[in-house]
């Protein structure tokens, strides 16, 4: 109580080199250095293999629709990792389980489009979706914990999504030396081959569950928390394990996750969102340096720090009915900026720089003064 | 396949032995809290109903022997769960000297094999009801007509053989009313003897199975349901499964396992069921014995025949358990 | 995902409160309100019959043997007659009167076996399931053997050493079977609600265990016991018309279930005196059936995943 320090001055935009680069950071201390140096622009084509488009999502419930996702729109390039946070309920979910044609009912998908590859994943026919998937895109789940067949070996479980897809595998021992090989891509011993799920630690069904999702070579892989469950060591080691086996096959990432201190280290780029929008999204190094978003801002400033203590900032979470959200922008309700503009007109994603995009008013060009006020007095409170 | 674990082996096989000593327990204290000396009883009961007994000095003597009644009451509780456990089972009154050993051995292989085709049918019909029900392809008219078909669920068995009696043996005369198999015929292991069996049996095997599966039914569909909503069918259905195999592989293979586990509970049910069922249709059973038994005041009968009864069901209760963890692979090792 | 959705609609105050709002209010399901229509009309019929016909008619020799229903002939060419409607039985008992006397007294049966059993049920299942260790073992070993016990044998032995057996003492016999079941589902839903989340959280405040129970665990369960209520009074009536069915049971006025006895030993099905045994048959089916669809219907309720999936 007594050793309360000020809140850490915030980058401006624009402004000076920020003075919480992640190196400073909490994440220091982290086993492996942040990633990041691969750069943006690195691979040379940036050809888009997933592309989002207005997708909007909603839950029936008796008391009318949850809107769980509110026509966002994004692109993953090839090659990509895309980290997609956001506080609890904002919709992670919801949009990974649109995007694989998955969203469980009551909920269904409004509108929108998915492409893969340049194939409309919504216009698949049954077979054809079935077909696709897995193909296309797979999924690391979020429970991994309950997320494998508690009847099927782990072997069977693997073998079934390749002879779904391949056909029946006549030659057996090819199909083990195939396997072998995912094992050993994810870290997983070979004597787990003929095990239950049960006989598998946590970690190991995670690794499992890696295993099984690049089994096909996917376009897209998504991991919805995939290391949630799991102690922080081992979390680490699993989120090293993804993305080591991602750049092995060469497929794009979209991971999920609440850790920001985590994601730093994995991901290429951010998208935050917030109650079903897609609030910014943003190369890595730019949010974490500089976000710009204030509800941004307040997820970077909530990441615990392990060299200098800071207030814990209470988040309170979502405030409004998630059936009837608020008018013009979705967060004016915790802005400490919102003005009536944000009331009336709902942001629309503002360029800001390549691969950069944030949906606040401040941002927009005649507002510039309002951005420079507002910022400043975050500065100095 | 895996190893038992001795805790869930140790745990049946205590409730197997539990279950006999404590049938044998009853049968053994239920004659004597009645009033008064209860083989006198007995048999003055017999006499006065038929008038006299044939025998009735031989049969006082052997049972007075049995029961060593002069002995303290001790040594006549041990002596009788000694022969209870070796099967011997004493004397029928009414069809003495013959032993009610003889006569069970006799009528057990009808129970069983009724009692089991019976279960078999109604538990097979019955899951795949349930998860037909539960599933999303199934047809249409399916998801209409099983329903419909349950509609005698939960009917005892017993009043549901006497409309079938009536109307298959009665009305339109095409199925037996009474046997197990044709008048006049002697059990072999011909062709048409077996054909007489199953005709005879049809009758009784579906007043069981016409009024149970749809239980089964039923909790197939709750448990498939349970199950749908498990995080391995979310990702079985990302995976791109074909949406048969899902079907069994994923979901009828999961929903079986609590299914098993009630087939078990349920046995005691089903027994009390059938002997009804056998009474309705003078099926050459253990339920017609014990049905003789009560017409005859054959107290012995009675006794020994409910004993093999429990005693069967028992060992029935006994292995389901333990197939059981051959087809949860998470119990052989955990030993729950 | 659930619950955060029920605290968003908690939060958003939207709440659409009425009663006729078929996802609100779950006691609005067919199968149970239909199950519970039928019963109701049954009692309701008895009511009547008990108000309006003479109940003793249901005696032996107090009508004219072996009639027919209105409407209907015997094998001797005998018209059913208005006096008795639904005919009489070969003692002479009017089939209506039997019906108003005795479907009570089936139904009767089952209830008291089936509230003896299924207090005992709660006291043990609460017991295992909160004390565990030791007593859990003991009170599971009685549950496992006393379910494997097909229950209509131990009955028959006892009742066959008895002289004579009146309703109640019959009652408290199968009440000695009908405790099994519900103490281990209760065990069972005791178990897997303690593990919940939010047993858990008043256990950590500090919450007494009497409290946990009676306040937490308790509402909870609710139509859970209900339905295990109406499972178990379908099981102690069907224990009641089994013992029946073999002449165990009153004598001098027959429940349901003896005069279905007595017409099987008078040969009734082959005289073709369909509605001495078959309209008793048809009255207990139907209540079984009605039974059933309570029970189902308060599964639902209890459970809004069956709901859903409707
Ligand atoms: N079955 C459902 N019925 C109604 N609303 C639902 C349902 N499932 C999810 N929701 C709502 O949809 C919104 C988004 O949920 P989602 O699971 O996508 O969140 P999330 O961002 O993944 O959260 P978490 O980080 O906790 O996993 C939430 O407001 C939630 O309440
Ligand atoms: S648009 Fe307005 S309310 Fe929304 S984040 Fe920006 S400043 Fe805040
Ligand atoms: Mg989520």
């Amino acid at each position: 109580m007594a050793e309360r320090k000020n809140p850490h001055p915030k980058s401006l935009p624009g402004g000076s080199v920020s003075t919480r680069s992640h190196k400073e950071g909490g994440t220091s201390t982290l086993p492996f250095p942040p990633r990041g140096g691969k750069g943006l622009g690195d691979g040379g084509a940036d050809r888009v293999v997933l592309s989002v488009d207005k997708l909007r999502i909603h839950y029936a419930t008796p008391q009318g629709d949850v809107i769980a996702v509110s026509d966002i729109s994004f692109d993953l390039y090839e090659g990509e990792t895309l980290g997609l946070v956001g506080e609890s309920g904002c919709g992670k979910s919801t949009t990974a389980y649109g995007i694989l044609q998955l969203v469980q009912p009551p909920g269904y998908i409004v509108n929108g489009s998915i492409e893969v590859d340049g194939t409309e994943v919504l216009n698949l026919t049954e077979e054809e979706l079935r077909k696709f998937r897995w193909t296309g895109l797979s999924l690391i789940p979020q429970g991994a914990m309950n997320s494998l067949n508690p009847t099927m070996r782990v072997k069977d479980q693997i073998i079934d999504v390749i002879e779904s897809h391949e056909g029946k595998q006549n030659d057996k021992e090819a199909l083990r030396k195939r396997i072998f090989e995912l094992f050993q891509n994810v870290g997983l011993p070979n004597r787990i081959y003929n095990m239950y799920p049960h006989e598998l630690s946590g970690g190991m069904k995670q690794r499992v569950c890696i295993a099984m999702g690049v089994a096909l070579h996917p376009t897209v892989v998504i991991a919805d928390e995939a290391t949630s469950a799991l102690d922080v060591v081992v979390q680490r080691i699993v989120a090293q394990t993804l993305v080591k086996v991602k750049d092995e096959i060469g497929v794009s990432l979209i991971v999920i996750g609440h850790d920001m201190g985590l994601l730093a280290q994995i991901v290429d780029r951010i998208a935050v969102m917030y109650a079903g929008k897609m609030v910014e999204i943003a190369p890595v190094e730019n949010v974490y340096a500089n976000p710009l978003h204030p509800y941004t801002q307040l997820l970077i400033d909530s990441i615990p720090s392990i060299k200098e203590r800071k207030p814990l900032k209470i988040t309170e979470g979502i405030t409004h009915d998630p059936r009837n959200p608020p008018s013009g922008c979705i967060f004016r309700l915790r802005c400490p900026f919102a003005w009536e503009h944000c009331a009336e007109v709902e942001p629309p994603p503002i360029y800001v720089e390549d691969k950069h995009e944030v949906a606040c008013h401040l941002y927009a060009e005649q507002f510039e003064e309002r951005r420079t006020d507002a910022l400043a007095t975050l500065a100095n409170p | 396949m895996g190893v038992f674990s001795f805790n869930y082996l140790l745990r049946r096989l205590l409730v197997f032995f539990l279950t006999i000593w404590v049938a044998a327990t009853l049968i053994f204290i239920i004659p004597r809290l009645a009033p008064g000396d209860p083989i006198g009883a007995m048999i003055a009961r017999m006499s006065r109903q038929e008038g006299f007994v044939e025998n009735a000095d031989l049969i006082i003597e052997a049972w007075r022997k049995r029961f060593g009644l002069d002995d303290p009451l001790y040594v006549q509780y041990f002596r009788f769960i000694g022969n209870t456990l070796r099967l011997d089972l004493g004397y029928s009154l009414a069809n003495f000297p013959a032993k009610v050993s003889e006569l069970v051995g006799r009528a057990l292989p009808w129970t069983i094999g009724l009692v089991g085709i019976a279960t078999a049918i109604f538990f097979t019909v019955g899951n795949l009801c349930g998860a037909l029900l539960a599933w999303r392809r199934t047809p249409r008219l399916l998801k209409i007509m099983i329903p419909i078909s349950m509609t005698f669920t939960s009917v005892p068995p017993a009043l549901f053989s006497l409309l079938l009696v009536y109307i298959f043996g009665f009305l339109l005369p095409i199925f037996p009313q009474v046997g197990a198999y044709g008048r006049g015929m002697v059990p072999e292991f011909t062709l048409e003897f077996f054909g007489s069996v199953l005709y005879h049996g049809f009758l009784p095997a579906m007043s069981i199975v016409l009024v149970t599966f749809g239980f089964w039914a039923l909790g197939m569909r709750g448990m498939m349901v349970t199950i749908e909503g498990e995080d391995y069918m979310i990702l079985a259905q990302a995976k791109g499964l074909k949406p048969f195999y899902v079907l069994y592989r994923y979901m009828i293979r999961n929903a079986i396992l609590p299914q098993m586990t009630a087939l078990a509970v349920s046995i005691g049910t089903l027994v009390n069921g059938s002997v009804l069922v056998e009474i309705m249709f003078t099926y050459n059973g253990m339920g017609s014995l014990i049905y003789s038994g009560i017409a005859n005041q054959d107290f012995g009968l009675i006794q020994g025949t409910s004993f093999i009864l429990i005693v069967t069901s028992a060992l029935a209760v006994l292995i389901i358990d333990l197939t059981y963890p051959l087809i949860d692979p998470r119990i052989s090792l955990e030993g729950r | 995902m659930a619950e955060q959705s029920k605290d968003a609609a908690v939060a958003g105050g939207t709440k659409k409160a009425g009663l006729l709002n078929r996802f609100d209010n779950p006691w609005l399901n067919w199968k149970f309100l239909s199950g519970a229509s039928i019963m109701g009309f049954i009692f309701f019929l008895i009511f009547l019959g008990n108000q309006f016909w003479d109940t003793e008619l249901a005696l032996a020799g107090s009508s004219p043997l072996n009639m027919p229903p209105l409407g209907f002939t015997n094998w001797r060419d005998q018209e059913g007659i208005p006096e008795h409607p639904l005919g009489t039985e070969n003692s002479g008992r009017d089939m209506l009167a039997l019906l108003i006397v005795g479907t009570p007294r089936t139904i009767g049966v089952g209830f008291i076996a089936a509230t003896v059993g299924m207090g005992v049920g709660i006291f043990l299942g609460f017991l295992a399931g909160f004390v565990g260790g030791l007593v859990d073992d003991v009170i599971r070993l009685a549950t496992d053997v006393t379910i494997t016990i097909p229950s209509l044998l131990v009955l028959i032995v006892i009742q066959s050493v008895l002289p004579y057996i009146d309703l109640v003492t019959m009652a408290l016999l199968i009440s000695m079977f009908a405790w099994a079941t519900p103490t281990r589902y209760i065990r069972a839903q005791v178990l897997s609600m303690r593990e919940s989340g939010y047993v858990q959280m008043a256990r950590l405040s500090g919450v007494p265990t009497r409290d946990i129970m009676y306040r937490e665990i308790m509402p909870n369960l609710l139509p859970y016991l209900a339905a295990s209520y109406i499972g178990n009074m379908t099981g102690a009536i069907l224990s009641a018309v089994g013992l029946e069915l073999l002449g165990f049971g009153p004598q001098r006025i027959p429940s349901l279930g003896v005069s279905i006895f007595f017409s099987i030993e008078a040969a009734a099905l082959l005289r073709n005196m369909w509605w001495w045994w078959g309209i008793p048959t048809v009255i207990l089916a139907i209540v079984f059936i009605a039974l059933l669809l309570i029970n189902l219907g308060l599964d639902e309720i209890a459970n809004p995943r069956l709901r859903k999936a409707n």
